[in-house]
Formats: C-alpha cells, sequence, structure tokens
C-alpha cells in the first residue's frame, strides 16, 4: 500500500514543499528512509516506531520504504516524524488514502505519541500559503506563530491520536482562531522615562533612531549605556505585519521561537557578547543560519565593549551595515538574509573606565588608552553616526521625583520625521536619511547661505573628515526632519556637530 | 665635520664602552688616575685596575675599542646620523650638570651643541594630564621661551611636550627648548612626538646620555630624570599625581638644590594631589604667572600676562552669555547646563557649537565643557 502526504522543509529563509511517500509492502521487517536525510531525519524511524506503538496502534512488521521528494535536496530537522507516522498509519488503511491530501503536515514526535514543536513554521507555512494551500496540521505550540498569517485553517495537534482521529473524520480538531494584528498590544519593558538626567544621549537616540543612525556611546562604566540602548526599541515606530513576519521567519529558522509563542511583535534587542566571532554576528555554519544582525532586522544590535569585539568581527559589519543585506555563502547552502539593524555601540572612554573622572583614578598608561581606542578603525568610526559621551548621573538626580519624558512622546516625534523621509524618499530607492548617498544629499540636503558658511567653518576649525563632513550633513537633515524643516538650517548644523565632538577628544579628528 | 681633541676622543671611547654607567665610569677614572691616564694605558695594554663589580668583559672591550679606528669610526658614524657628543671636557657641556653627584660622560645631542644655555627651567608634568594641566603647560612653555628661558623637558606625552612645543614655536628664542630622552638621541620615543622631536632638533637640542640607537627601558627613565633637573636652574611641576615619575624628578631638583616651582591646582583633584604636597610641606614655590618664576632669576619685565582669562564677552547672545556665566563657575555637563539654564537640549548643543567655533569654550574628557 502506498501513501502520500505533504509535509514542508526549509533552504534557507525559504520554505520547499516535500513529499512523504510511504510504502508498505511485504518482506523482511525494515525502515529505510530515503532522499537525502540527515541523521535527524534518519532516527525519526525509530521515533515514529515508538509514537505508533505507544498510541495504540500495530506497527506493521513489513517492509517500510519512506521517500522523501524532490529527492535532490537535503532534508532536515524533524518536521518529518509526524508526516512518515501518518503515511504508515495511512498505508495500514487506519484512514482514508485521500484525506490528507490537501494538507501541509509539521512535526515532531515523542516516544509517547506527543507532537513537539519545531522550528522554521512561519516561513514554511508562508510558503505554502503562497502555493495555495489553506491546511494546516501543525503542533500545538507552533500554532499561533502561524496564525497570523493570512486566511486559512490550522489545526493545532498535541498527539498522534488526535491527528489520525481528524483524518479519520471520528474526531475533527478544531480550527485555531486566527489571531488580528491589530489587537496586539506591545508592551516594552524599558522606557525613556525611568532613565534620569542623560539629556543630551537621549536626543542623540531620538535623532538617531529618526533618520535610522547608528549611534556610539562613550562613558564609564554605570553611566547607564547599557539601560539607554535597552529603551531605543520602545521609540521605534510600530511594526507593520510584514515587517513582524519578517522578523519572526528569521528567528523562526534560527531556532529563536523555541519555547516562545507565536510571533514577535516587538522590534529585537540583540547583544552579542564580545568574545562573538563573525559566523556568529553575520551568519554561517553548515547551514548557513542567520547571525545577530539579522536576528537584530528591524530592531537594534547592541554591541557592549565595541572595541574588544576582534577586528575582523568589526570590520566584517561594514558591509551589512551599508547594505542592509547580508549574503551567506557555504558548501551545501547559500542564503540571503535581510539585515537592516541599528548599530548602537558602547565603550569606555580607557580599559579601565574612569579615564576623565575626576574622583576615580585612571589606573592606564597612555598607550594602553591608544591601542583602546585605536582598535575602532577610522573607517568603522564614521559609519557610527552620532558619538555621545555619557557621564555618571548623580544620586540626586536619580532620586529625583521629576519623570523624564515617556517613549510614547518621542516615539510620535520620530514617526513624524521617519513619515516626511518615507515621502520624500519614496521614488529613490532608499527609506532614511542614514542610507542617503553623496548624490541623493546634493537633492534633498538644501541648506541656508549661513548653515553652509557655518559648515565651511566647523569643517575647517574641527577638522573633520571627508566623511565625518557628510555624516554631520546627514544628521543635521535628521534634527530639521524632527523640527519639521524641510531646508537645514543653520541651528541643524549646529546640533548635528556636537554629535561628532568626541572624535576631537578622543581619536584626534572628527 | 667636527674634530674632537684628543681628551674629547678619550672620553668617547669611555661612554661608548662604559655606556651610561656613570658610577662604573667614575671608580675606573679614580682608580687609574683620570681619563688620560686611563686612556694611555688601555692604549699601551697595561693593567688596568677595575671596579670590583665590573663586568669580567670590561677591560678586554676598553683595550679592543681604544684604536684610533675605532674612535673614527664612532665620529664618522655620528656625523652621518647629525649627531655631535659633547664630553665632559667639551665646551658646550653645561656647567649646571658638573654640580651633580653623577655627571654623564658624554652628552649626545641632535641640534645646537651648545648646552650651556641662560636660563634652563624644566618643565614637567603628568603623562596623563588633565585639561588644566594642558593649558598651564602650554602658557609657562610658551611664556618662559618668550622671556628668553630654554624649557627643558624629557618629550613625554602630556605636560612635557606641550610645554616643548609651545617653547620651540615661540619665534625670538635661540634656544627655546631641550628635550632630554630615555633612550639613544636617534631613537624617537614616543612615536606620537616625531613631529615635535623634529621641531626640537631644528630650534633647539634634542640630548641623551645614552649610545645612539639605545631603545627606551624602563629603567633608563628615572635616571634621565636626574639629567632633567640637573641641566635645570629651576624645575616648574604642573601637575602631578601622589606618585609618579614626576615626583621623582622633583626630588632629584630637591637633591641638587634646584628650585622647584608648582602650579597650584584644587585640592580634590587627583592630578594636582603631587602639585600640592609640594607647596603643602614648603618643597615648592606655588607659582600664579610665569614672573613669579623669573623674578627668582632677576629677570624682570613690565608686560605681564597674567593665566588668568579675560574673554570678550560682548558678542554672545544673551543665551551665549548664561551658558557662559554657569561655566565660568566650573567646568559643566550638557545635562548640568540643561538643568541651570532650562534651554532643550538641542538649544545648549547649538549655543555650545557657536561658541566653541569661536574658541570661547571647548570640550573637555568626561562629557564636560569649559572657559
Amino acid at each position: 500500500m502506498l501513501a502520500k502526504l505533504n509535509s514542508y522543509g526549509l533552504t534557507g529563509i525559504e520554505g520547499c514543499l516535500i513529499n512523504v511517500e510511504v510504502d508498505i509492502s511485504s518482506g523482511l521487517q525494515r525502515v529505510d528512509t530515503v532522499g537525502l536525510p540527515d541523521n535527524a531525519v534518519k532516527e525519526s524511524k525509530e521515533r515514529v516506531r515508538s509514537a505508533i506503538c505507544n498510541s495504540g496502534y500495530a506497527y506493521p512488521e513489513m517492509r517500510v520504504v519512506v521517500n522523501l521528494a524532490p529527492a535532490d535536496i537535503k532534508k532536515e530537522g524533524t518536521v518529518y516524524d509526524l508526516p512518515i507516522a501518518l503515511g504508515i498509519l495511512c498505508a495500514r488503511g487506519i484512514f482514508p488514502i485521500h484525506a490528507a491530501d490537501d494538507y501541509i503536515i509539521i512535526g515532531e514526535l515523542a516516544l509517547d505519541g506527543r507532537v513537539r514543536p519545531v522550528t522554521g513554521v512561519l516561513p514554511m507555512v508562508i510558503n505554502a500559503y503562497e502555493r495555495g494551500f489553506r491546511n494546516f496540521m501543525l503542533p500545538y505550540e507552533n500554532a499561533e506563530e502561524a496564525s497570523y498569517f493570512g486566511d486559512m485553517n490550522i489545526y493545532p495537534v498535541k498527539n498522534l491520536n488526535e491527528a489520525c482521529g481528524h483524518f479519520r473524520g471520528t474526531r475533527l480538531i478544531e480550527t485555531f482562531p486566527q489571531l488580528k494584528w491589530k489587537d496586539i498590544k506591545v508592551r516594552h519593558t524599558h522606557d525613556f522615562s525611568e532613565i534620569k538626567g542623560q539629556q543630551q544621549a537621549k536626543r542623540a537616540a531620538e535623532i538617531a533612531v529618526a533618520g535610522n543612525h547608528n549611534l556610539l556611546l562613550i562613558g564609564s562604566p554605570g553611566s547607564g549605556k547599557t539601560m539607554l540602548a535597552r529603551s531605543i526599541p520602545s521609540i521605534l515606530p510600530d511594526l507593520t505585519m510584514e515587517e513582524s513576519l519578517e522578523i519572526t521567519r528569521i528567528h523562526s529558522i534560527a531556532g529563536e521561537l523555541r519555547g516562545k509563542s507565536g510571533i514577535i511583535t516587538e522590534h529585537p534587542f540583540r547583544a552579542p557578547h564580545h568574545s562573538a566571532s563573525i559566523p556568529a554576528l553575520v551568519g554561517g555554519g553548515p547551514r548557513a543560519l542567520p547571525g545577530e544582525i539579522s536576528l537584530a532586522h528591524y530592531g537594534v544590535l547592541f554591541l557592549d565593549e565595541f572595541p574588544l569585539f576582534p577586528t575582523a568581527v568589526l570590520e566584517a559589519l561594514r558591509q551589512p551595515l551599508e547594505d542592509g543585506i547580508v549574503t551567506i555563502t557555504r558548501a551545501s547552502a547559500k542564503t540571503t538574509y535581510p539585515a537592516e539593524f541599528m548599530l548602537v555601540a558602547a565603550m569606555n572612554p580607557c580599559p579601565c573606565g574612569n579615564f576623565g573622572s575626576k574622583t576615580k583614578e585612571c589606573r592606564c598608561t597612555p598607550m594602553q588608552i591608544e591601542r583602546y581606542r585605536n582598535r575602532i578603525s577610522t573607517p568603522l568610526l564614521d559609519r557610527l553616526d552620532l558619538h555621545i559621551e555619557m557621564i555618571e548621573v548623580d544620586y540626586e538626580d536619580l532620586i529625583s521625583k521629576e519623570k523624564a519624558e515617556s517613549s510614547e512622546a518621542i516615539r510620535a516625534r520620530v514617526c513624524a520625521a521617519r513619515k516626511l523621509q518615507l515621502e520624500r524618499y519614496k521614488d529613490d530607492g532608499i527609506l532614511y536619511n542614514a542610507q542617503l548617498t553623496s548624490q541623493l544629499m546634493r537633492k534633498y540636503c538644501t541648506m541656508t547661505a549661513d548653515a553652509e558658511a557655518l559648515l565651511k567653518t566647523a569643517y575647517e576649525r574641527f577638522k573633520l573628515s571627508a566623511r565625518g563632513y557628510s555624516r554631520v550633513i546627514k544628521v543635521a537633515r535628521t534634527i530639521a526632519d524632527l523640527a519639521g524643516s524641510e531646508t537645514i538650517q543653520k541651528q541643524h548644523i549646529l546640533e548635528a556637530v556636537q554629535y561628532r565632538g568626541v572624535d576631537e577628544k578622543y581619536w584626534g579628528t572628527r | 665635520m667636527r674634530e674632537y681633541g684628543q681628551k674629547e676622543r678619550a672620553w668617547l671611547w669611555l661612554g661608548d664602552t662604559v655606556g651610561a654607567n656613570v658610577r662604573l665610569a667614575e671608580e675606573l677614572l679614580y682608580n687609574n688616575g683620570g681619563i688620560m691616564e686611563l686612556f694611555d694605558s688601555a692604549r699601551r695594554g697595561a693593567k688596568l685596575i677595575l671596579p670590583e663589580k665590573a663586568p669580567a668583559s670590561l677591560s678586554k672591550s676598553l683595550r679592543n675599542n681604544c684604536s684610533d679606528s675605532f674612535i673614527d669610526m664612532l665620529t664618522e658614524r655620528m656625523e652621518k646620523a647629525h649627531i655631535t657628543a659633547v664630553t665632559r671636557d667639551s665646551e658646550g657641556y653645561p656647567e649646571l650638570l658638573r654640580e651633580i653627584y653623577d655627571p654623564p660622560t658624554v652628552l649626545y645631542v641632535k641640534g645646537k651643541a651648545d648646552l650651556n644655555v641662560k636660563l634652563p627651567i624644566a618643565v614637567i608634568g603628568s603623562r596623563k594630564c588633565t585639561a588644566y594641566g594642558k593649558e598651564m603647560a602650554a602658557y609657562f612653555g610658551r611664556r618662559l621661551a618668550e622671556k628668553g628661558a630654554c624649557v627643558v623637558s624629557g618629550l613625554a606625552l602630556g605636560c612635557d611636550s606641550i610645554a616643548a612645543e609651545n617653547a620651540a614655536n615661540t619665534a625670538p628664542n635661540d634656544m627655546p627648548t631641550i628635550a632630554v630622552l630615555g633612550s639613544g638621541v636617534d631613537v624617537v620615543y614616543p612615536y606620537q612626538c616625531a613631529a615635535l622631536y623634529n621641531l626640537i632638533c631644528e630650534r633647539g637640542a634634542v640630548i641623551s646620555e645614552y649610545k645612539p640607537g639605545t631603545r627606551p627601558a624602563r629603567e633608563n627613565f628615572p635616571q634621565r630624570n636626574r639629567l632633567i633637573s640637573g641641566l635645570s636652574k629651576g624645575v616648574l611641576v604642573i601637575e602631578a599625581a601622589a606618585k609618579s615619575g614626576t615626583r621623582i624628578t622633583a626630588e632629584f631638583a630637591l637633591e641638587q638644590g634646584r628650585d622647584v616651582f608648582a602650579v597650584p591646582g584644587r585640592i580634590t583633584d587627583l592630578m594636582s594631589v603631587g602639585t600640592n604636597g609640594l607647596i603643602k610641606s614648603g618643597e615648592a614655590k606655588s607659582v600664579f604667572d610665569v614672573d613669579d618664576i623669573l623674578y627668582e632669576y632677576g629677570v624682570f619685565g613690565p608686560d605681564v600676562e597674567k593665566p588668568i582669562k579675560d574673554t570678550d564677552t560682548s558678542s554672545l547672545t544673551s543665551e551665549q552669555r548664561e551658558i557662559f556665566k554657569a561655566l565660568l563657575g566650573g567646568e559643566k555637563t550638557v545635562d548640568e547646563l540643561c538643568m541651570i539654564t532650562d534651554y532643550s537640549v538641542s538649544d545648549i548643543n547649538m549655543y555650545l557649537t557657536e561658541m566653541e567655533l569661536s574658541g570661547i569654550i571647548k570640550q573637555l574628557p568626561n562629557g564636560e565643557y569649559g572657559v
């Protein structure tokens, strides 16, 4: 007897349809899995056997061949357990042969017959939906993740018996209610109102988010760099469903959704440790999995102790920072992942952190300090548009009752500024000021005469580099957008110059 | 080509063989009756009376190196590298150095070789100086040179190099600064000072008691410091932490009977603990302007430029003046300015840049701004 079911696999970020064919014929008892299965798929026959037996069915003491088609794509992971088990039961005649024809079946089996959640469900469902499939049998824990996407029937299944009963028609599984995107309320764990003082840093964060600029925070330990960075997602504009699905898709592939339910509605905040390798950060491994920069897509990538990251790792960030995508090529896989993230880097002023402090002694030698700072190359420094120094807040500031501005108020301004940019750049293929090319800058960054004169003075007086110069203009463009001004005025340039002021002190240039 | 006399050649031989180990050289001289006697004995192949602790190879190398051809090679090599040797019997040897306990046998010089300058004043200070230290080093370096003094320093980062740079850039002085190195005179250390090194070679002199080519070693620097104070009539300490190389130089100066001056700082500043301590113990005279130093050496001038700033605020807007006034009371961060003045951050940033551009205020480490 032959049974055919549909399941889904992943190639990179995209899903691909896999036909699971099970044939039972007379012969010595034996199970063969063909169709380029990896180890997890090969082992599936043991789980399937135990699950079938422990669910109260008899396992066929005959020859079983499982074919995963198309046979030339590598099959990975455990998603095929459930379709294989159901295929065997179907071939034994437990349920009608065409009952599961228009279903996509995904799930891992436990030995007792329970269905376990798997990774990467969302990209599979999206792809299958686009191919016209409307019925999905998914592990119960994965149901929510898929349920925001489109109009379809999701049958959450808890164990093999339920699945079998459904196809026999004896006990139908209720479809999972489709969730509405607009019902989602995002709750942020951090809020700008909790940050006392740090006016300048908060303002810099607002500008950075408004124009999608990258941010460098310099400050002694305990000055609140991490706190500020963690609060940045709370002033990013709310995610659209498409963005949310894209984020969830990437996280789903990386297995980051394990143990969490549903879809990612919050901007990701990723803070890898400085021991991270290049593959960990940009993506890689034999399966070309996404790295931290892709997991931070539409969110914040926070690199604390920035100079302690290996130089090669930091330099590897430069290309994705420019392009917003990263292509990972490995022997067995080649994948392009999106990586539109906002980089927030943080560092101490010197290795011990007390440089410049009047009350704490800095124990570093001038050479150590220079070596520490020189780990940040000038091209990389130039890619961080705003540089800001954070100072430890006095105790009195911390206990002051006066609440600072909330994230919501800041977000409103950010949204307005971003809207202006989207409108302005709708024909230019870019979204934000940070992406302006020199050609577009000439077109859109018109300045008043006194602003231009001022910029020239600042360029000479502060010894701005050529890149630093264009960064000042881009930041000034964002400041003007925040103020709702079409041309860049003198005061916008004046403020923008301040956010490169640290360079002269620390690196001798701006 | 500079010709070296017979005595000078003898010193060159001794200096090259014994190196900067002045104690050893002194003992050799004492045991053998003087430089010429020592030199002659070595040339004749007679037995040399060596000090007890001398290395075994010393007598061999003394004898090997005393040939004319070897000394000619030394002088040629120095000539090529534009180095002049000033020995204890050379004309340019600084008289002040002869007073100290262990004057070097040979000084290697790049630049002007007459080291007997009119009024040598050492200006020393921490390598990690604060903005205040930088400002004071610049002021004293420049003003001392303008008044005809010669700024002696160690070409270290921080106070030393700032004072030397400001002195070297002062036009009418023909020997504005001397830098004393802890490495060979042709070895630039630290590398950040390369430009300054060249400037000093041209305008003044870079000197060292170490043989050309000697790498900088940690233990050379305290020994070098005794020359900085020894070369000078007075030593001005700009900034010093409680325990520091700067303190060591100040102690050398006291031992050598030099005048010590110190720039007072705030009693809470870590970088002023050393200077304030010198003043408190009576070891140093506190100086408030350059005339406080020059007065001690009988140099008087009618024009007194005080380090106290007197900025013309008439061109400022009322907002800028408000910020300026706040900063006059001490360095402040943007946050503090926000609290004091009630302007928004973006406005304050704007005013600060404007004033920075006109040079009225400047950024300091730790996010502060100062006048």
